[in-house]
Protein backbone atom coordinates (compact mmCIF):
# COMPACT_ATOMS: atom_id res chain seq x y z
CA UNK A 1 0.00 0.00 0.00
CA UNK A 2 3.28 2.59 1.22
CA UNK A 3 4.87 1.50 -2.05
CA UNK A 4 1.76 2.15 -4.37
CA UNK A 5 0.99 5.61 -2.43
CA UNK A 6 4.38 6.66 -3.52
CA UNK A 7 4.38 6.33 -7.12
CA UNK A 8 1.24 8.34 -7.12
CA UNK A 9 1.97 11.89 -9.12
CA UNK A 10 0.39 15.08 -7.52
CA UNK A 11 -1.21 14.94 -11.48
CA UNK A 12 -2.50 11.72 -9.73
CA UNK A 13 -4.43 13.47 -6.85
CA UNK A 14 -6.06 16.34 -9.12
CA UNK A 15 -7.30 13.60 -10.86
CA UNK A 16 -8.98 12.05 -7.74
CA UNK A 17 -10.56 15.38 -6.53
CA UNK A 18 -11.89 16.35 -10.04
CA UNK A 19 -13.41 13.07 -9.74
CA UNK A 20 -14.89 13.71 -6.55
CA UNK A 21 -15.73 17.05 -7.56
CA UNK A 22 -17.87 15.56 -10.58
CA UNK A 23 -19.50 13.08 -9.31
CA UNK A 24 -20.73 15.18 -6.07
CA UNK A 25 -21.91 18.02 -7.98
CA UNK A 26 -23.79 15.16 -10.05
CA UNK A 27 -25.10 13.96 -6.68
CA UNK A 28 -26.29 17.25 -5.92
CA UNK A 29 -28.32 17.87 -8.68
CA UNK A 30 -29.80 14.72 -8.26
CA UNK A 31 -30.82 15.53 -4.67
CA UNK A 32 -31.44 19.50 -5.19
CA UNK A 33 -33.30 19.41 -8.92
CA UNK A 34 -34.72 16.09 -8.88
CA UNK A 35 -38.25 15.61 -7.04
CA UNK A 36 -37.81 12.03 -6.73
CA UNK A 37 -38.90 9.76 -3.68
CA UNK A 38 -36.16 7.37 -3.94
CA UNK A 39 -36.94 4.02 -2.45
CA UNK A 40 -34.59 1.54 -2.77
CA UNK A 41 -35.98 -1.01 -0.58
CA UNK A 42 -38.44 -2.41 -3.03
CA UNK A 43 -35.89 -3.36 -5.37
CA UNK A 44 -33.99 -6.47 -3.20
CA UNK A 45 -37.81 -8.32 -3.36
CA UNK A 46 -37.77 -7.71 -7.45
CA UNK A 47 -34.45 -9.55 -7.56
CA UNK A 48 -35.34 -12.53 -5.40
CA UNK A 49 -38.53 -12.82 -3.19
CA UNK A 50 -39.49 -15.65 -0.68
CA UNK A 51 -41.73 -17.92 -1.62
CA UNK A 52 -43.52 -19.98 1.22
CA UNK A 53 -43.68 -23.34 -0.78
CA UNK A 54 -40.09 -23.33 -2.66
CA UNK A 55 -37.89 -21.04 -0.26
CA UNK A 56 -35.82 -18.31 -2.14
CA UNK A 57 -37.34 -18.53 -6.39
CA UNK A 58 -35.88 -15.45 -9.06
CA UNK A 59 -37.55 -12.75 -9.43
CA UNK A 60 -38.35 -10.37 -12.28
CA UNK A 61 -35.02 -8.54 -12.87
CA UNK A 62 -33.15 -12.47 -12.34
CA UNK A 63 -35.52 -13.81 -14.38
CA UNK A 64 -34.92 -11.29 -16.97
CA UNK A 65 -30.98 -11.80 -16.11
CA UNK A 66 -31.54 -15.26 -16.84
CA UNK A 67 -33.39 -14.70 -20.10
CA UNK A 68 -30.59 -12.76 -21.45
CA UNK A 69 -28.07 -14.76 -20.68
CA UNK A 70 -29.76 -17.63 -22.43
CA UNK A 71 -30.26 -15.90 -25.49
CA UNK A 72 -26.79 -14.45 -25.73
CA UNK A 73 -25.36 -18.12 -25.96
CA UNK A 74 -27.29 -19.80 -28.20
CA UNK A 75 -27.57 -16.07 -30.72
CA UNK A 76 -23.63 -16.36 -30.35
CA UNK A 77 -23.43 -19.98 -31.14
CA UNK A 78 -25.60 -19.59 -33.91
CA UNK A 79 -23.62 -16.21 -35.12
CA UNK A 80 -20.43 -17.85 -34.99
CA UNK A 81 -21.82 -20.67 -37.15
CA UNK A 82 -23.20 -18.14 -39.77
CA UNK A 83 -20.18 -16.01 -39.44
CA UNK A 84 -17.94 -18.72 -40.38
CA UNK A 85 -20.01 -19.43 -43.37
CA UNK A 86 -19.99 -16.14 -44.28
CA UNK A 87 -16.45 -15.62 -43.70
CA UNK A 88 -15.86 -18.70 -45.72
CA UNK A 89 -18.16 -17.25 -48.58
CA UNK A 90 -16.64 -13.49 -48.55
CA UNK A 91 -13.03 -15.61 -49.81
CA UNK A 92 -14.62 -17.73 -51.99
CA UNK A 93 -13.05 -18.20 -55.48
CA UNK A 94 -16.83 -18.14 -57.57
CA UNK A 95 -17.73 -14.22 -57.64
CA UNK A 96 -21.13 -14.87 -57.03
CA UNK A 97 -20.99 -16.22 -53.76
CA UNK A 98 -18.34 -13.66 -52.59
CA UNK A 99 -21.08 -11.16 -53.76
CA UNK A 100 -23.84 -12.65 -52.11
CA UNK A 101 -22.28 -12.61 -48.73
CA UNK A 102 -21.28 -8.88 -49.02
CA UNK A 103 -24.88 -8.20 -50.06
CA UNK A 104 -25.62 -9.71 -47.39
CA UNK A 105 -23.09 -8.17 -45.03
CA UNK A 106 -23.54 -4.46 -46.45
CA UNK A 107 -26.89 -4.89 -45.70
CA UNK A 108 -26.45 -5.60 -42.21
CA UNK A 109 -23.57 -3.53 -41.51
CA UNK A 110 -25.07 -0.07 -42.93
CA UNK A 111 -28.47 -0.30 -41.30
CA UNK A 112 -29.62 0.57 -37.39
CA UNK A 113 -29.72 -2.53 -35.14
CA UNK A 114 -33.25 -1.40 -34.42
CA UNK A 115 -34.37 -1.81 -38.02
CA UNK A 116 -33.19 -5.01 -39.04
CA UNK A 117 -34.39 -6.24 -35.92
CA UNK A 118 -38.09 -5.19 -36.93
CA UNK A 119 -37.18 -6.08 -40.36
CA UNK A 120 -36.17 -9.51 -39.22
CA UNK A 121 -39.11 -10.21 -36.55
CA UNK A 122 -41.37 -9.67 -38.84
CA UNK A 123 -40.77 -10.75 -42.07
CA UNK A 124 -38.55 -13.76 -41.19
CA UNK A 125 -38.50 -15.14 -37.66
CA UNK A 126 -42.15 -14.81 -37.53
CA UNK A 127 -42.67 -16.75 -40.19
CA UNK A 128 -40.22 -19.48 -39.70
CA UNK A 129 -41.84 -20.04 -36.49
CA UNK A 130 -45.54 -20.15 -37.96
CA UNK A 131 -43.90 -22.58 -40.52
CA UNK A 132 -42.83 -24.81 -38.58
CA UNK A 133 -45.81 -24.72 -35.91
CA UNK A 134 -42.87 -24.16 -33.09
CA UNK A 135 -45.68 -22.20 -31.01
CA UNK A 136 -48.05 -25.67 -31.07
CA UNK A 137 -44.92 -28.09 -30.43
CA UNK A 138 -44.01 -25.80 -27.75
CA UNK A 139 -47.06 -25.38 -25.75
CA UNK A 140 -47.81 -30.05 -25.91
CA UNK A 141 -43.97 -29.20 -24.09
CA UNK A 142 -45.17 -26.77 -21.53
CA UNK A 143 -48.16 -28.71 -20.39
CA UNK A 144 -45.96 -31.90 -19.90
CA UNK A 145 -45.48 -32.96 -16.84
CA UNK A 146 -41.54 -33.78 -16.94
CA UNK A 147 -40.16 -30.73 -19.05
CA UNK A 148 -37.53 -29.57 -16.36
CA UNK A 149 -34.83 -30.43 -18.68
CA UNK A 150 -36.43 -28.02 -21.67
CA UNK A 151 -37.13 -25.24 -18.70
CA UNK A 152 -33.74 -25.60 -17.85
CA UNK A 153 -32.29 -24.67 -21.02
CA UNK A 154 -35.10 -22.39 -22.39
CA UNK A 155 -37.49 -21.19 -19.20
CA UNK A 156 -41.02 -21.07 -19.46
CA UNK A 157 -41.83 -23.12 -22.66
CA UNK A 158 -44.93 -20.97 -23.27
CA UNK A 159 -42.39 -18.22 -23.94
CA UNK A 160 -40.68 -20.53 -26.66
CA UNK A 161 -41.74 -19.04 -29.73
CA UNK A 162 -40.37 -15.54 -28.40
CA UNK A 163 -37.22 -16.33 -26.84
CA UNK A 164 -36.23 -18.52 -30.44
CA UNK A 165 -37.11 -15.43 -32.55
CA UNK A 166 -34.91 -13.40 -30.18
CA UNK A 167 -32.34 -15.47 -30.70
CA UNK A 168 -32.67 -15.85 -34.51
CA UNK A 169 -32.88 -11.74 -35.44
CA UNK A 170 -30.03 -11.41 -32.59
CA UNK A 171 -27.48 -14.23 -34.28
CA UNK A 172 -28.38 -13.14 -38.15
CA UNK A 173 -27.50 -9.63 -36.92
CA UNK A 174 -24.61 -10.56 -34.86
CA UNK A 175 -23.52 -13.25 -38.06
CA UNK A 176 -22.46 -10.07 -40.11
CA UNK A 177 -19.71 -8.33 -37.24
CA UNK A 178 -18.55 -12.36 -36.99
CA UNK A 179 -18.19 -13.30 -40.87
CA UNK A 180 -16.36 -9.98 -41.18
CA UNK A 181 -13.49 -10.96 -38.12
CA UNK A 182 -13.52 -14.97 -39.81
CA UNK A 183 -12.29 -13.17 -43.26
CA UNK A 184 -9.91 -10.92 -41.28
CA UNK A 185 -8.29 -14.27 -39.76
CA UNK A 186 -9.01 -16.25 -42.99
CA UNK A 187 -6.86 -13.85 -44.89
CA UNK A 188 -3.82 -12.84 -42.52
CA UNK A 189 -3.06 -16.50 -42.83
CA UNK A 190 0.20 -16.26 -45.33
CA UNK A 191 -0.42 -17.44 -49.25
CA UNK A 192 2.32 -19.63 -48.26
CA UNK A 193 -0.10 -21.49 -46.55
CA UNK A 194 -2.42 -21.74 -49.27
CA UNK A 195 -0.14 -22.25 -51.39
CA UNK A 196 1.35 -25.33 -49.37
CA UNK A 197 -2.15 -26.80 -49.32
CA UNK A 198 -2.79 -26.66 -53.00
CA UNK A 199 0.32 -28.23 -54.06
CA UNK A 200 0.22 -31.22 -51.93
CA UNK A 201 -3.61 -31.66 -53.73
CA UNK A 202 -5.73 -31.17 -51.06
CA UNK A 203 -9.50 -29.90 -52.36
CA UNK A 204 -10.64 -26.25 -50.84
CA UNK A 205 -12.83 -28.11 -48.48
CA UNK A 206 -9.76 -29.80 -46.98
CA UNK A 207 -7.40 -26.91 -47.27
CA UNK A 208 -10.19 -25.26 -45.40
CA UNK A 209 -10.18 -27.46 -43.24
CA UNK A 210 -6.88 -28.64 -41.88
CA UNK A 211 -5.32 -25.71 -42.75
CA UNK A 212 -6.21 -22.40 -43.00
CA UNK A 213 -9.02 -22.66 -40.28
CA UNK A 214 -7.20 -24.40 -37.43
CA UNK A 215 -5.11 -21.00 -37.61
CA UNK A 216 -7.28 -18.26 -38.23
CA UNK A 217 -9.82 -19.55 -35.46
CA UNK A 218 -6.83 -19.52 -32.95
CA UNK A 219 -5.92 -15.53 -34.51
CA UNK A 220 -9.60 -14.37 -34.07
CA UNK A 221 -10.36 -15.61 -31.00
CA UNK A 222 -9.75 -12.51 -28.88
CA UNK A 223 -11.89 -9.81 -31.25
CA UNK A 224 -14.81 -12.98 -31.18
CA UNK A 225 -14.59 -12.75 -27.13
CA UNK A 226 -15.67 -8.69 -27.57
CA UNK A 227 -17.96 -9.66 -30.16
CA UNK A 228 -19.98 -11.63 -27.78
CA UNK A 229 -19.85 -9.19 -25.18
CA UNK A 230 -21.31 -6.54 -27.67
CA UNK A 231 -23.97 -9.03 -28.43
CA UNK A 232 -24.84 -9.47 -24.76
CA UNK A 233 -25.31 -5.65 -24.63
CA UNK A 234 -26.99 -5.91 -28.20
CA UNK A 235 -29.57 -8.28 -26.83
CA UNK A 236 -31.34 -5.37 -24.55
CA UNK A 237 -32.62 -4.39 -28.62
CA UNK A 238 -34.79 -7.20 -28.53
CA UNK A 239 -36.58 -6.06 -25.58
CA UNK A 240 -38.59 -3.99 -28.74
CA UNK A 241 -40.06 -7.19 -29.96
CA UNK A 242 -41.00 -7.57 -26.18
CA UNK A 243 -38.87 -10.95 -25.57
CA UNK A 244 -38.88 -10.93 -22.20
CA UNK A 245 -35.05 -10.44 -21.22
CA UNK A 246 -34.11 -8.14 -18.67
CA UNK A 247 -34.61 -4.50 -20.59
CA UNK A 248 -38.17 -5.43 -20.98
CA UNK A 249 -38.69 -6.76 -17.59
CA UNK A 250 -37.09 -3.64 -16.22
CA UNK A 251 -39.92 -1.34 -18.38
CA UNK A 252 -42.55 -3.64 -17.07
CA UNK A 253 -41.44 -3.13 -13.29
CA UNK A 254 -40.90 0.86 -14.23
CA UNK A 255 -44.53 0.84 -15.21
CA UNK A 256 -45.63 -1.38 -12.59
CA UNK A 257 -43.68 0.83 -9.57
CA UNK A 258 -42.66 4.03 -11.03
CA UNK A 259 -39.22 3.40 -9.35
CA UNK A 260 -37.51 4.84 -12.43
CA UNK A 261 -34.47 5.30 -11.40
CA UNK A 262 -34.45 2.16 -8.98
CA UNK A 263 -35.25 -0.03 -11.42
CA UNK A 264 -33.07 1.46 -14.45
CA UNK A 265 -29.65 1.76 -11.79
CA UNK A 266 -30.18 -2.13 -10.99
CA UNK A 267 -30.82 -2.87 -14.58
CA UNK A 268 -27.54 -1.26 -15.33
CA UNK A 269 -25.37 -2.97 -12.66
CA UNK A 270 -26.36 -6.01 -14.12
CA UNK A 271 -25.50 -5.80 -17.13
CA UNK A 272 -22.31 -4.28 -16.46
CA UNK A 273 -21.69 -6.72 -13.81
CA UNK A 274 -22.09 -9.74 -16.58
CA UNK A 275 -20.34 -8.26 -18.95
CA UNK A 276 -17.24 -7.13 -16.88
CA UNK A 277 -16.97 -10.88 -15.44
CA UNK A 278 -17.07 -11.98 -19.01
CA UNK A 279 -14.31 -9.98 -19.94
CA UNK A 280 -12.49 -10.84 -16.88
CA UNK A 281 -13.21 -14.27 -18.11
CA UNK A 282 -12.10 -14.03 -21.65
CA UNK A 283 -9.16 -12.22 -20.18
CA UNK A 284 -7.95 -15.33 -18.12
CA UNK A 285 -8.57 -17.45 -20.85
CA UNK A 286 -5.96 -15.72 -23.36
CA UNK A 287 -3.57 -15.20 -20.96
CA UNK A 288 -0.50 -16.46 -22.55
CA UNK A 289 0.50 -19.95 -21.31
CA UNK A 290 3.65 -22.21 -20.70
CA UNK A 291 5.15 -23.60 -23.09
CA UNK A 292 3.38 -21.50 -25.67
CA UNK A 293 6.20 -19.12 -27.19
CA UNK A 294 5.16 -15.14 -27.70
CA UNK A 295 4.90 -14.00 -30.64
CA UNK B 1 -30.21 -15.06 -70.23
CA UNK B 2 -32.75 -16.95 -72.14
CA UNK B 3 -33.31 -19.03 -69.11
CA UNK B 4 -34.05 -16.23 -67.18
CA UNK B 5 -36.17 -14.61 -69.77
CA UNK B 6 -37.84 -18.09 -69.39
CA UNK B 7 -38.36 -18.12 -65.58
CA UNK B 8 -39.78 -14.33 -65.70
CA UNK B 9 -42.66 -15.41 -68.19
CA UNK B 10 -43.55 -18.46 -66.14
CA UNK B 11 -43.42 -15.76 -62.85
CA UNK B 12 -45.50 -13.33 -64.59
CA UNK B 13 -47.55 -16.16 -66.36
CA UNK B 14 -48.49 -17.15 -62.63
CA UNK B 15 -49.29 -13.61 -60.82
CA UNK B 16 -52.07 -13.16 -63.42
CA UNK B 17 -53.66 -16.48 -63.19
CA UNK B 18 -53.77 -15.98 -59.81
CA UNK B 19 -55.14 -12.74 -60.16
CA UNK B 20 -58.24 -14.07 -62.70
CA UNK B 21 -58.24 -16.67 -59.93
CA UNK B 22 -59.02 -14.39 -57.03
CA UNK B 23 -62.54 -13.87 -57.33
CA UNK B 24 -63.09 -17.16 -57.12
CA UNK B 25 -61.24 -17.36 -53.57
CA UNK B 26 -63.32 -14.78 -52.25
CA UNK B 27 -66.91 -17.15 -52.55
CA UNK B 28 -65.11 -19.73 -50.60
CA UNK B 29 -63.44 -17.35 -47.95
CA UNK B 30 -66.90 -16.42 -46.86
CA UNK B 31 -67.75 -20.07 -46.52
CA UNK B 32 -64.98 -20.68 -44.30
CA UNK B 33 -64.86 -17.70 -42.13
CA UNK B 34 -66.77 -19.17 -39.93
CA UNK B 35 -64.46 -21.81 -39.20
CA UNK B 36 -61.28 -19.93 -39.85
CA UNK B 37 -62.43 -17.51 -36.84
CA UNK B 38 -60.22 -17.24 -34.10
CA UNK B 39 -62.64 -18.45 -31.74
CA UNK B 40 -61.86 -21.51 -33.33
CA UNK B 41 -58.53 -21.37 -32.97
CA UNK B 42 -59.09 -20.81 -29.43
CA UNK B 43 -61.27 -23.84 -28.77
CA UNK B 44 -58.57 -26.14 -30.94
CA UNK B 45 -55.85 -24.42 -28.80
CA UNK B 46 -57.26 -24.79 -25.51
CA UNK B 47 -55.65 -21.39 -24.53
CA UNK B 48 -56.38 -18.00 -25.31
CA UNK B 49 -53.67 -15.75 -26.21
CA UNK B 50 -54.24 -12.01 -24.92
CA UNK B 51 -52.06 -8.98 -25.78
CA UNK B 52 -51.21 -6.74 -23.29
CA UNK B 53 -49.20 -3.86 -22.24
CA UNK B 54 -48.41 -2.91 -18.75
CA UNK B 55 -50.41 -0.14 -17.34
CA UNK B 56 -51.55 0.42 -13.73
CA UNK B 57 -54.24 0.04 -12.67
CA UNK B 58 -55.23 -1.92 -15.80
CA UNK B 59 -52.19 -4.45 -15.49
CA UNK B 60 -48.90 -4.04 -13.55
CA UNK B 61 -46.98 -6.69 -11.57
CA UNK B 62 -47.07 -7.80 -7.95
CA UNK B 63 -44.49 -7.72 -5.62
CA UNK B 64 -44.46 -11.41 -6.64
CA UNK B 65 -44.11 -10.73 -10.49
CA UNK B 66 -47.29 -11.69 -11.09
CA UNK B 67 -49.34 -10.07 -13.75
CA UNK B 68 -52.48 -8.65 -11.68
CA UNK B 69 -55.12 -5.47 -12.48
CA UNK B 70 -58.59 -5.12 -14.32
CA UNK B 71 -57.31 -6.75 -17.37
CA UNK B 72 -56.11 -9.75 -16.13
CA UNK B 73 -59.67 -10.13 -13.96
CA UNK B 74 -61.53 -9.43 -17.29
CA UNK B 75 -59.56 -12.08 -19.41
CA UNK B 76 -59.23 -14.68 -16.81
CA UNK B 77 -62.67 -14.44 -16.63
CA UNK B 78 -63.31 -14.81 -20.38
CA UNK B 79 -61.23 -17.36 -20.71
CA UNK B 80 -62.91 -18.94 -17.56
CA UNK B 81 -66.35 -18.97 -19.53
CA UNK B 82 -64.71 -20.19 -22.74
CA UNK B 83 -64.00 -23.08 -21.19
CA UNK B 84 -60.07 -22.44 -21.72
CA UNK B 85 -56.62 -21.92 -20.52
CA UNK B 86 -55.49 -18.39 -20.89
CA UNK B 87 -51.97 -16.96 -21.88
CA UNK B 88 -50.93 -12.97 -21.35
CA UNK B 89 -48.60 -11.91 -23.63
CA UNK B 90 -46.71 -8.52 -22.13
CA UNK B 91 -45.98 -6.68 -24.90
CA UNK B 92 -44.52 -3.15 -25.82
CA UNK B 93 -47.30 -0.77 -25.99
CA UNK B 94 -45.61 0.75 -29.73
CA UNK B 95 -45.68 -2.70 -31.37
CA UNK B 96 -49.37 -4.21 -30.10
CA UNK B 97 -51.34 -3.43 -33.15
CA UNK B 98 -48.55 -5.04 -35.22
CA UNK B 99 -48.15 -7.71 -33.01
CA UNK B 100 -52.24 -8.34 -33.09
CA UNK B 101 -52.37 -8.06 -37.27
CA UNK B 102 -49.59 -10.59 -37.21
CA UNK B 103 -50.93 -13.63 -34.96
CA UNK B 104 -49.01 -13.40 -31.77
CA UNK B 105 -52.46 -13.48 -29.49
CA UNK B 106 -56.09 -13.62 -30.33
CA UNK B 107 -57.04 -10.09 -28.78
CA UNK B 108 -55.64 -6.92 -27.23
CA UNK B 109 -57.20 -6.42 -24.01
CA UNK B 110 -55.60 -3.49 -22.75
CA UNK B 111 -57.97 -0.72 -21.66
CA UNK B 112 -56.79 0.42 -25.15
CA UNK B 113 -59.17 3.26 -26.71
CA UNK B 114 -61.44 2.79 -29.17
CA UNK B 115 -60.63 5.67 -32.00
CA UNK B 116 -61.24 6.23 -35.61
CA UNK B 117 -57.17 6.05 -36.43
CA UNK B 118 -56.91 2.46 -35.13
CA UNK B 119 -60.47 1.36 -36.06
CA UNK B 120 -58.98 1.40 -39.76
CA UNK B 121 -56.18 -1.19 -38.75
CA UNK B 122 -58.08 -3.17 -36.32
CA UNK B 123 -61.64 -3.96 -34.99
CA UNK B 124 -63.24 -3.16 -31.48
CA UNK B 125 -65.60 -4.95 -29.65
CA UNK B 126 -68.23 -2.64 -27.19
CA UNK B 127 -66.33 -0.89 -24.63
CA UNK B 128 -65.92 -2.84 -21.97
CA UNK B 129 -64.89 0.22 -19.81
CA UNK B 130 -65.12 4.16 -19.74
CA UNK B 131 -62.34 6.08 -19.06
CA UNK B 132 -61.17 10.20 -19.76
CA UNK B 133 -57.99 11.94 -19.34
CA UNK B 134 -57.36 14.60 -16.61
CA UNK B 135 -54.47 16.99 -16.38
CA UNK B 136 -52.14 16.37 -14.06
CA UNK B 137 -49.89 19.61 -13.39
CA UNK B 138 -46.67 20.28 -11.49
CA UNK B 139 -48.14 23.10 -8.50
CA UNK B 140 -45.22 25.40 -8.52
CA UNK B 141 -45.06 26.41 -12.30
CA UNK B 142 -48.76 26.09 -12.71
CA UNK B 143 -49.88 28.40 -10.47
CA UNK B 144 -52.97 30.19 -11.18
CA UNK B 145 -53.37 28.83 -14.51
CA UNK B 146 -56.88 28.63 -16.62
CA UNK B 147 -57.51 25.88 -18.85
CA UNK B 148 -56.78 28.85 -21.38
CA UNK B 149 -52.98 29.14 -19.84
CA UNK B 150 -52.16 25.74 -20.75
CA UNK B 151 -52.44 26.50 -24.71
CA UNK B 152 -49.31 28.61 -24.69
CA UNK B 153 -45.66 28.09 -26.35
CA UNK B 154 -44.02 28.51 -22.91
CA UNK B 155 -45.95 25.13 -21.38
CA UNK B 156 -44.53 21.67 -21.72
CA UNK B 157 -46.34 18.68 -22.02
CA UNK B 158 -45.19 15.67 -21.64
CA UNK B 159 -46.94 11.63 -22.42
CA UNK B 160 -46.38 8.62 -23.78
CA UNK B 161 -45.41 8.18 -27.17
CA UNK B 162 -48.45 6.95 -29.57
CA UNK B 163 -50.76 6.63 -26.65
CA UNK B 164 -54.35 8.51 -26.33
CA UNK B 165 -52.98 11.18 -24.11
CA UNK B 166 -50.57 12.34 -26.68
CA UNK B 167 -52.61 13.03 -29.26
CA UNK B 168 -55.27 14.59 -27.64
CA UNK B 169 -53.09 17.12 -26.10
CA UNK B 170 -51.90 17.98 -29.40
CA UNK B 171 -55.33 18.99 -30.73
CA UNK B 172 -56.65 20.47 -27.40
CA UNK B 173 -53.29 22.82 -26.84
CA UNK B 174 -51.83 23.10 -29.93
CA UNK B 175 -49.91 26.00 -29.37
CA UNK B 176 -48.16 23.94 -26.09
CA UNK B 177 -44.90 21.88 -26.18
CA UNK B 178 -44.87 18.06 -26.17
CA UNK B 179 -42.36 16.05 -25.09
CA UNK B 180 -42.67 12.23 -25.94
CA UNK B 181 -41.28 9.31 -23.74
CA UNK B 182 -41.36 5.72 -24.42
CA UNK B 183 -43.25 4.56 -20.86
CA UNK B 184 -45.95 6.81 -18.49
CA UNK B 185 -43.41 6.86 -15.68
CA UNK B 186 -40.88 8.96 -17.64
CA UNK B 187 -43.83 11.09 -18.78
CA UNK B 188 -44.83 11.72 -14.72
CA UNK B 189 -41.10 11.83 -13.79
CA UNK B 190 -40.87 14.77 -16.19
CA UNK B 191 -43.88 16.88 -14.36
CA UNK B 192 -42.28 16.16 -10.92
CA UNK B 193 -39.14 17.67 -11.76
CA UNK B 194 -40.29 20.39 -13.43
CA UNK B 195 -39.22 19.77 -17.17
CA UNK B 196 -42.96 20.01 -18.05
CA UNK B 197 -45.64 21.57 -17.10
CA UNK B 198 -48.27 18.91 -17.11
CA UNK B 199 -48.86 15.62 -18.56
CA UNK B 200 -51.99 14.06 -19.26
CA UNK B 201 -53.24 10.73 -18.13
CA UNK B 202 -56.54 8.09 -17.98
CA UNK B 203 -57.92 8.53 -14.46
CA UNK B 204 -57.42 7.13 -11.66
CA UNK B 205 -53.63 7.40 -12.28
CA UNK B 206 -53.66 11.01 -12.19
CA UNK B 207 -55.27 11.35 -8.61
CA UNK B 208 -53.13 8.45 -7.07
CA UNK B 209 -50.15 10.44 -8.44
CA UNK B 210 -51.43 13.35 -6.98
CA UNK B 211 -52.11 11.80 -3.50
CA UNK B 212 -48.13 10.06 -3.85
CA UNK B 213 -46.81 13.57 -3.89
CA UNK B 214 -48.88 16.25 -2.90
CA UNK B 215 -46.29 18.93 -2.45
CA UNK B 216 -45.55 19.09 -6.24
CA UNK B 217 -48.65 17.17 -8.14
CA UNK B 218 -52.13 18.04 -8.51
CA UNK B 219 -54.98 17.68 -10.79
CA UNK B 220 -56.06 21.51 -11.54
CA UNK B 221 -59.59 20.66 -12.92
CA UNK B 222 -62.30 18.16 -12.58
CA UNK B 223 -62.98 18.10 -16.13
CA UNK B 224 -62.34 15.05 -18.23
CA UNK B 225 -60.84 15.46 -21.65
CA UNK B 226 -61.67 12.58 -24.45
CA UNK B 227 -64.29 10.60 -22.77
CA UNK B 228 -63.96 7.33 -24.24
CA UNK B 229 -64.51 3.29 -24.11
CA UNK B 230 -61.77 1.13 -24.17
CA UNK B 231 -63.00 -2.51 -26.13
CA UNK B 232 -61.29 -5.68 -27.05
CA UNK B 233 -59.02 -5.39 -30.00
CA UNK B 234 -59.10 -8.26 -33.06
CA UNK B 235 -57.57 -8.58 -36.56
CA UNK B 236 -60.37 -7.48 -39.37
CA UNK B 237 -62.71 -9.75 -41.42
CA UNK B 238 -63.72 -12.39 -37.83
CA UNK B 239 -67.31 -11.01 -37.68
CA UNK B 240 -67.66 -14.41 -35.35
CA UNK B 241 -64.96 -13.42 -32.56
CA UNK B 242 -66.87 -9.47 -32.59
CA UNK B 243 -70.08 -11.49 -31.89
CA UNK B 244 -68.88 -13.59 -29.03
CA UNK B 245 -66.60 -10.86 -27.34
CA UNK B 246 -70.00 -8.45 -27.72
CA UNK B 247 -72.21 -10.78 -26.17
CA UNK B 248 -70.35 -11.12 -23.07
CA UNK B 249 -69.44 -7.92 -22.77
CA UNK B 250 -73.33 -6.97 -23.12
CA UNK B 251 -73.58 -10.26 -20.24
CA UNK B 252 -71.27 -9.09 -17.74
CA UNK B 253 -72.35 -5.30 -17.65
CA UNK B 254 -76.13 -6.67 -17.08
CA UNK B 255 -74.92 -8.74 -14.44
CA UNK B 256 -73.09 -5.89 -12.71
CA UNK B 257 -69.47 -7.66 -12.38
CA UNK B 258 -67.23 -5.31 -15.50
CA UNK B 259 -68.82 -2.30 -12.98
CA UNK B 260 -67.87 -4.20 -9.68
CA UNK B 261 -64.11 -5.03 -10.79
CA UNK B 262 -64.16 -1.62 -12.50
CA UNK B 263 -64.28 0.05 -9.31
CA UNK B 264 -62.51 -2.31 -7.44
CA UNK B 265 -59.12 -1.43 -9.50
CA UNK B 266 -60.22 2.07 -10.32
CA UNK B 267 -62.12 3.91 -7.46
CA UNK B 268 -60.52 1.69 -4.50
CA UNK B 269 -56.67 1.15 -3.52
CA UNK B 270 -57.20 -2.08 -1.79
CA UNK B 271 -54.83 -3.80 -4.02
CA UNK B 272 -52.02 -1.05 -3.85
CA UNK B 273 -50.30 -3.54 -1.05
CA UNK B 274 -49.86 -5.48 -3.47
CA UNK B 275 -47.59 -3.34 -5.76
CA UNK B 276 -45.37 -2.09 -3.25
Amino acid sequence: MRNFLKKLHWFDYLLVVLLVVFFGYIWLQIEGKLNYKWRWEIIPNYLFRYDDERGWVANVLVQGLVTTIRISIYASILAVILGTILGMARCAKSLTIRMLARTYLEFLRNIPPVVVIFIFFFFLSEQLVTALNIEGWARGIARQENNGIWEFFFGDMRRFPSVISGVIVLALFESAFVGEIVRAGIQSISRGQREAAQSLGMSWLDEMRFIIMPQALKKVLPPLANQFISLVKDSSIISLISVQELTYKTVELVSSTRAIFEAWITTAALYFGLCFSLSMLFRYLERPRKGQQAR
Amino acid sequence: MILTRRVLGIALAGMVSTGLAAPAFAQTTSQSLSSESVIETIKKRGVIKIGLSLFVPWSMRDKDGELIGFELDVGRKLAEDMGVDVEFSPTAWDGIIPALVAGKFDAIISGMSVTAQRNLTINFTDPYAFSGLTILANKEMTEGFALEDFNSPDVTFSARRGATPAIVIAKTFPEAQLLQFDEDGAATQEVLNGNAHATMASEPTPSREARTYPDVLHVPFDMKFDRRGEGFAVRKGDPDALNYFNNWIAHHWRTGWLKERHDYWFTTEDWADQVN
